[in-house]
Parts: C-alpha cells; sequence; structure tokens
C-alpha cells in the first residue's frame, strides 16, 4: 500500500500494463457480482471474513498448500477468466492522478517490457479511461457482491468450509478461515422466503457458489502439475 | 375459593411473572424461548408496576450471560449495540491483601490451563528458582490481556465465541428494555402494567389469581416472583423467611455513581477493578458510555459522608459534579424460593454485596433450573420445589462462602473493618474446615458436593494464590510424568500469551467494529 503514487506523466511515461501477468502470489481475489458466472467456470468461490469488519467477502480460490496462485505460470495468468479484482490490483482511483487514477509501480501488472502504454506522447492513452471505467464498475461490482452476501448472512445461509487436504508425504494441510453457502439451511427455508430469494436475484448464485466446490479439484491438479508433494485428497466438510 | 385438591393434577398452562427489572424479563424471556422451541403451548403474562424503579445497578455478568442471551435468541451484536456492552475477562482486586501500593491480584475468567486434566496449584508453588510469576499469569494468560486491554475475541469470530473466556459489563436499564422488547415483540409474552394490590389464594395456599388496583385479575398456574426487594409474593404472600448475612459480610450499603469517559477513545479496562477501601471496596466497570462505579462499605464501619469522599477521592475531579446514589443492602437470601405455586427469582429470592458479580448470574442460573424443566402439573411442582429450595440454599450458602474468603485470607489490620473480618465468630465452619484442608491440600472438585457448582476450584485457587493463602502442597518430582504435562500446559500457556498478545484487538477498537459492523453468526 504505501508504493502507491499518484498516477503523472513525468514519473510514469514509459510504463506499460499487463493484465495477463497479474497475481502470480495471490491465493485469493475478491470477486464482483457479475463475475460469479464466469469465475465459477473455474475458480472454487467461497466467502471469507474481512480481517477489519468481520463481514464475509466473496472470493474466488486461487491456491491451496503454496502461496502462489495456480492459474499464474510462465509470467502468465492462464484461466478461461482472470477475476477483474486481479487485473486492476495495481490502479485506485485517485482524483489527484492523471485520468483520476494512482499507481502501484511495483505491482505485477506494471512494467516497461510488455503490455500497453500507460501515455502516449507524454498524454495518457485511452487505455487510463478505460481502467479507470473499469475500477468503478468493479468497485460497484464488488458491493453489489457485498449486497448479496450480507443478504445471505442475513438469512442464516452460511456456513463455515472446511478444506482438508492429504499430502502424499503423509500430512494434512487444513485451509482456515472459510465459509460456504449452508445448502441444508436453504433447504429449510419456508416456501415464501425461497421466493423472497428467488426475486432478489439471491437464490441461483447461491447455487452457483455451492456447485463450484468442485473445482477445488481443478486446483488440486493444477497443485499436482507444480508442487510436491502431490495432494493426493482433498476433503470437503 | 377452589379446593386445593382440584388444582393438584391440573397441567401448567400459564405463568405469570411478577416484575418487569432485569429478573423479570430475564426470566420471561427464558420461559418463553423454552416453551416455543419446545412447543409446549404455555403461555407467559409479565406484570409490572409503573411506579416501581428498577434497581438497575446489577452490571457485571458471568460467561453464563453468553449461553443465556443465545438460548433467549438475541445476538450479541445487538446485546452489545442495545446496552452499551463491554467485554468482562474476569476481576482484579486492588489492595486486599496486605494494602500496600503494589497490592493487586487477578480472578481471571478461564480455568488454569489443562484444567481438566491437571491441577497446576503444587506445581505453581514450587516453581523453579527465580520464576516470580503469580498464580494467575502462570497457569493463565488472561491476566497479560487484561493488563494490556486486550479483547477476548476478534471481529472474525462468530458471535459469542473468542479465544478466551468473557462475559460483559452492560448498562442494567437498557438490558431490562431490551429484554422487555425481545420478550414482547419476538417470544409473544404479555405485558400487562398495573399494581398488584390482592393475591386470590386457594385452600392449598397456591395462587389463583393476582388482583390489580384497576380491578383486572391476572390468573396463573405458576408465579414468578421477580418484585425485587418488595418480595410481594415469596414475603408478602407467604412469609418465607429472610435469611441474613450481615454476620458474615459486612457491607450493607452502597452509593453509585456515573463517570463519563473523558475522551471518546478512552480505553475501556475488559475486566472489574475491585478496589479495597478502609471499610469496604469500590466497583469499577466499563462500558461502551462510561464507567460505573460504586463503594460498598459497612455502616457499622463508617459514615455515609465518609463513604462518599472515599468514592469521590477515587474517582478524581472528572466526578466533582456528578451525582451519586444510595443502595442499601440486606444481605442474605430466602430459607426457601419455591413455595406452592410461587418462585422468587431475583433480589426477592436474595442480595448480597456485588464482588463476584453474582446477581445476574443466579437469576440465570435458577431459570436454567426452572425453564428447562418446567413442572407440568401441579402435582410435580412439590417436588421441583424441594429440589429447587436443596440446591439454591446451597448456592447462596456458598456464593457467602465464596465471598467471605476474599476478606478472610486479608492480612490487613489498619482498620476495624479488616480486623472484624477476620474474627472467628464472622466465619462460617464450612469455610473455616475447607481453609484448614487447603493448607495442604489444592482445592479440588472433591471439595463440593454439587456437581454444577456456582464457584468451584478453579475460583478457589485463583483468591488462595492471588491473596498468597499460606499453603504447604507437596513437591512433585520434576522428573516424573505429571511435572512434564504441568510443563507442557505452562508452554502452551505461555505460546497463546505470545500469540494472543500480537493479535488480540484492543478492546475499544473491537466493540467499535461489533457496533459499526456487527459480528457473524458463524
Amino acid at each position: 500500500m504505501t508504493g502507491i503514487v499518484p498516477l503523472d506523466a513525468r514519473h510514469h511515461a514509459a510504463l506499460r500494463f499487463d493484465p495477463a501477468a497479474a497475481g502470480a502470489d495471490r491465493r485469493f481475489v475478491r470477486l464482483g457480482l457479475s463475475e460469479i458466472a464466469f469465475a465459477a467456470a473455474e475458480m472454487p468461490l467461497c466467502l471469507a471474513k474481512d480481517a477489519q469488519t468481520g463481514r464475509f467477502n466473496l472470493i474466488a480460490l486461487l491456491g491451496l498448500v503454496e502461496p502462489a496462485n495456480l492459474f499464474a505460470a510462465d509470467g502468465r495468468f492462464r484461466a478461461t477468466y482472470i477475476p477483474r479484482a486481479a487485473m486492476l490490483t495495481g490502479f485506485r482511483l485517485h482524483d489527484g492522478g492523471a485520468a483520476g487514477l494512482a499507481i502501484d509501480p511495483a505491482d505485477p501488472t506494471i512494467g516497461h517490457d510488455t503490455g500497453d502504454a500507460l501515455f502516449v506522447d507524454d498524454a495518457p492513452a485511452p487505455l487510463l479511461a478505460r481502467l479507470h471505467d473499469a475500477l468503478r464498475r468493479l468497485i460497484a461490482d464488488v458491493a453489489a457482491a457485498q449486497a448479496l452476501v450480507d443478504l445471505y448472512a442475513d438469512r442464516q445461509l452460511i456456513r463455515p468450509l472446511s478444506v482438508r487436504l492429504h499430502l502424499a508425504d503423509g500430512r494434512d494441510h487444513d485451509l482456515a478461515g472459510l465459509y460456504t453457502i449452508d445448502d441444508a439451511a436453504l433447504r429449510d427455508l419456508p416456501d415464501a422466503a425461497v421466493v423472497a430469494l428467488h426475486r432478489a436475484d439471491a437464490l441461483a448464485p447461491a447455487a452457483i457458489l455451492s456447485a463450484s466446490l468442485a473445482q477445488v479439484e481443478r486446483l488440486r491438479q493444477l497443485h499436482d502439475s507444480r508442487f510436491a508433494p502431490a495432494i493426493v485428497a482433498c476433503m470437503l466438510g | 375459593m377452589i379446593a386445593g385438591g382440584e388444582i393438584v393434577d391440573a397441567t401448567v398452562q400459564q405463568v405469570v411473572v411478577v416484575g418487569g427489572g432485569s429478573a423479570g424479563w430475564i426470566a420471561a424471556c427464558r420461559l418463553a424461548a423454552q416453551a416455543r422451541r419446545a412447543g409446549s403451548g404455555v403461555r407467559f403474562t409479565l406484570v409490572e408496576s409503573r411506579d416501581v424503579p428498577t434497581i438497575g445497578v446489577g452490571e457485571g455478568t458471568w460467561p453464563t450471560m453468553r449461553n443465556t442471551l443465545a438460548r433467549i435468541g438475541i445476538t450479541e451484536t445487538l446485546f452489545i449495540r442495545s446496552c452499551d456492552a463491554a467485554f468482562k475477562q474476569g476481576a482484579r482486586f486492588v489492595g486486599w491483601t496486605d494494602g500496600s501500593p503494589q497490592d493487586a491480584y487477578y480472578h481471571p475468567l478461564n480455568p488454569p490451563a489443562g484444567a481438566t486434566e491437571i491441577d497446576l496449584a503444587p506445581h505453581w508453588l514450587h516453581r523453579p528458582a527465580g520464576d516470580d510469576a503469580d498464580f494467575a499469569s502462570w497457569v493463565d494468560f488472561q491476566a497479560t490481556l487484561c493488563d494490556a486491554g486486550l479483547a477476548p475475541k476478534t471481529i472474525v469470530m462468530p458471535e459469542y465465541a473468542g479465544h478466551a473466556n468473557y462475559a460483559y459489563h452492560l448498562d442494567a436499564g437498557k438490558f431490562a428494555t431490551l429484554l422487555r422488547d425481545h420478550a414482547v415483540q419476538a417470544l409473544g409474552v404479555e405485558h400487562v402494567l398495573g399494581d398488584v394490590v390482592t393475591p386470590h389464594l386457594a385452600d392449598n395456599g397456591d395462587i389463583l389469581s393476582l388482583e390489580l388496583r384497576d380491578g383486572r385479575r391476572i390468573a396463573g398456574d405458576l408465579f414468578v416472583d421477580c418484585t425485587g426487594f418488595a418480595a410481594l409474593l415469596i414475603g408478602g404472600v407467604y412469609g418465607v423467611p429472610f435469611r441474613r448475612c450481615g454476620d458474615v459480610l459486612f457491607a450493607d450499603r452502597a452509593i453509585a455513581m456515573q463517570v463519563p469517559h473523558d475522551g471518546e477513545d478512552d480505553d475501556i479496562t475488559c475486566h472489574t477493578v475491585a478496589t479495597a477501601q478502609d471499610a469496604g471496596w469500590i466497583w469499577d466497570i466499563g462500558l461502551w458510555t462510561r464507567r460505573g462505579i460504586g463503594h460498598v462499605y459497612s455502616s457499622a464501619h463508617t459514615s455515609d459522608d465518609a463513604a462518599e469522599a472515599a468514592l469521590r477521592r477515587y474517582v478524581g475531579p472528572r466526578g466533582d459534579a456528578l451525582p451519586v446514589r444510595r443502595i442499601g443492602i440486606d444481605g442474605g437470601h430466602r430459607e426457601r424460593f419455591w413455595q406452592n405455586n410461587c418462585v422468587a427469582v431475583g433480589l426477592s429470592a436474595g442480595f448480597i454485596e456485588p464482588l463476584e458479580a453474582s446477581a445476574l448470574m443466579l437469576i440465570e442460573a435458577s431459570m436454567d433450573a426452572i425453564a428447562d424443566r418446567l413442572p407440568r402439573t401441579r402435582a410435580a411442582m412439590d417436588v421441583m420445589a424441594r429440589q429447587f429450595n436443596d440446591t439454591f440454599r446451597h448456592h447462596w450458602q456458598r456464593n457467602i462462602e465464596f465471598l467471605k474468603l476474599h476478606y478472610v485470607l486479608t492480612q490487613r489490620t489498619d482498620t476495624d473493618f479488616w480486623r472484624d473480618n477476620r474474627a472467628a465468630a464472622s466465619i462460617p465452619d464450612g469455610l473455616r474446615e475447607r481453609l484448614d484442608l487447603w493448607r495442604h491440600h489444592s482445592p479440588a472438585p472433591q471439595d463440593f458436593d454439587h456437581a454444577r457448582e456456582v464457584f468451584s476450584w478453579p475460583s478457589y485457587q485463583y483468591v488462595l494464590h492471588g491473596m498468597r493463602f499460606d499453603s504447604h502442597y507437596p513437591r512433585i518430582d520434576p522428573a516424573s510424568a505429571e511435572a512434564a504435562m504441568a510443563g507442557r500446559f505452562v508452554a502452551r500457556n505461555d505460546r497463546a500469551r505470545a500469540e494472543l498478545v500480537g493479535r488480540a484487538p484492543r478492546h475499544r477498537d473491537l466493540l467499535r467494529a461489533v457496533r459499526e459492523h456487527g459480528l457473524q453468526r458463524v
């Protein structure tokens, strides 16, 4: 956070933005509401508590044992969908910066060699306006996801998720602090509450979140292709 | 008049709670929530006088309150926000042992490490030379959290869960309001405002109904007397004698003050502070908005004016313009709490000085006994009444003895109050007998009659060793398996302490986060 500075042509004219280099060491990333279906095609979606507020955040799980993004390989984010928050980690909205942005020059998506230039002839490139717009939409999208998750919490539809990974060397590795939809509580809801959730567009996302847990197996495959010891079993409870 | 025999087999369908302070509303909430869970169909009414103010100084709880609130169906978030509540991790007793400037010890709410597997007291007594840790810090980490002003949980922990055991400090008036709203709006308790003027009795002495001043009659099968010191039913109707304990516990008056915090970000002490005075002691509890401070004293050993002066000295200049409230303490309890179809809960059952915050706890314990096994018929009541009376006579006696323990162990001889407290005639036989035992044997579960004692052996150990009780336990071979086990628990305790000092939030910061964001249920 300390590296974030207002964007300005004098200091940052030579910098480029390469979204494919995003998030190599991220174990999870926050999601916006509109991203649920796309991210679930490849990643397990869970809930995790914000350390400052204790509220549940919607996240996509990217790593299992090592502090690494299993979708990141050879400097590239190799997934059918790259969560927007992972791509935009190098930027913040900032009124005092060029194009209304601040940047973190140390972020992996920011560099001198690959990607699109931030400035053209010392003037903000059209890319920056798109990034500004993307950040603005992401913030609104994350807020919409937060509202959805708050609704689940209010209806007591969230339960702790235990993920135990059994490693080939005999050790167990537990992922702590994850939560998911409580399917049993969902089934027990009165009819009127189910309809209300459906009308609030909250029922389908709940089903997607639950189903996405099957993607832990996808993470296991990616893990075993890069790291040893292998994960021989994933136990979800 | 209805003949007693006709009502013996009647099923209990209507319960009437009389009185609307903390006791009355806890009783109504526990009963109604339990009946709702069980689908029993029993109905509940609470009758409350418009004119009788609540006492409202019971501001410290035990950890049992977490369970009580959860069973009632009130979230911890709502409770903390509504009652200006703060967390309490135990009590710090200042000046009780010898009155010197450095005289203080903790009675934390955590039990000693490994309490179900090992008694660490003999190991502490014979700890290595140079290890000057006090008992509470040697066997548990909570005193460190208290000293550092750190909270017993974090914002990511679920409601009612913590990394250390905890209770609450609360605003008693706001607590009664929260419980009332919940009882009426969520649990279907009928709330009747009116003054009880005439009880109508059956031949067998049972209460059939209570007539209010406006002529209404409130009929019931079981009556819960929560009318406070007035004891309208257990005393007024049944004349059950009151057993005073002024010969053991001398405090008979209190004077209380509400002191606002100086600044919005002032630290909030995460434990009760009980500071010994010349003729009593001063409580100091921290809430979100203010501190509640009061002086409990013996009128035989000091005057009201001197007691108020001592309180104002303690509070300092910030209390100069603040009013005080005077409360009489008629220490003791009823000889029976359950008579016929009437059971007394709260101050109507008894009251002693709030040294270990047992008033709300005894209400909770009473309601656990009543609500979890509500008599289905009148016939069942007599058996349950005997059980209840035996149990709670025991609890009151032990409560009095445990409070007396704090006074008996003092080495202070500077005032008559402390000298008189050590007089043999003021020490209950049971306590004296156990103290003799505990010189050579560490307090253990076998020393207590009931499976569920209100104060069990860890509490006794914290006070005994906190007050440097002269104990002589056998040295345990350092090479033995038990010594190794003790070492593991002490090491585990030290690790927990180090980890929590780095991780636990500041008490006020956690309360602010709970108020702003709420705690999650899971």
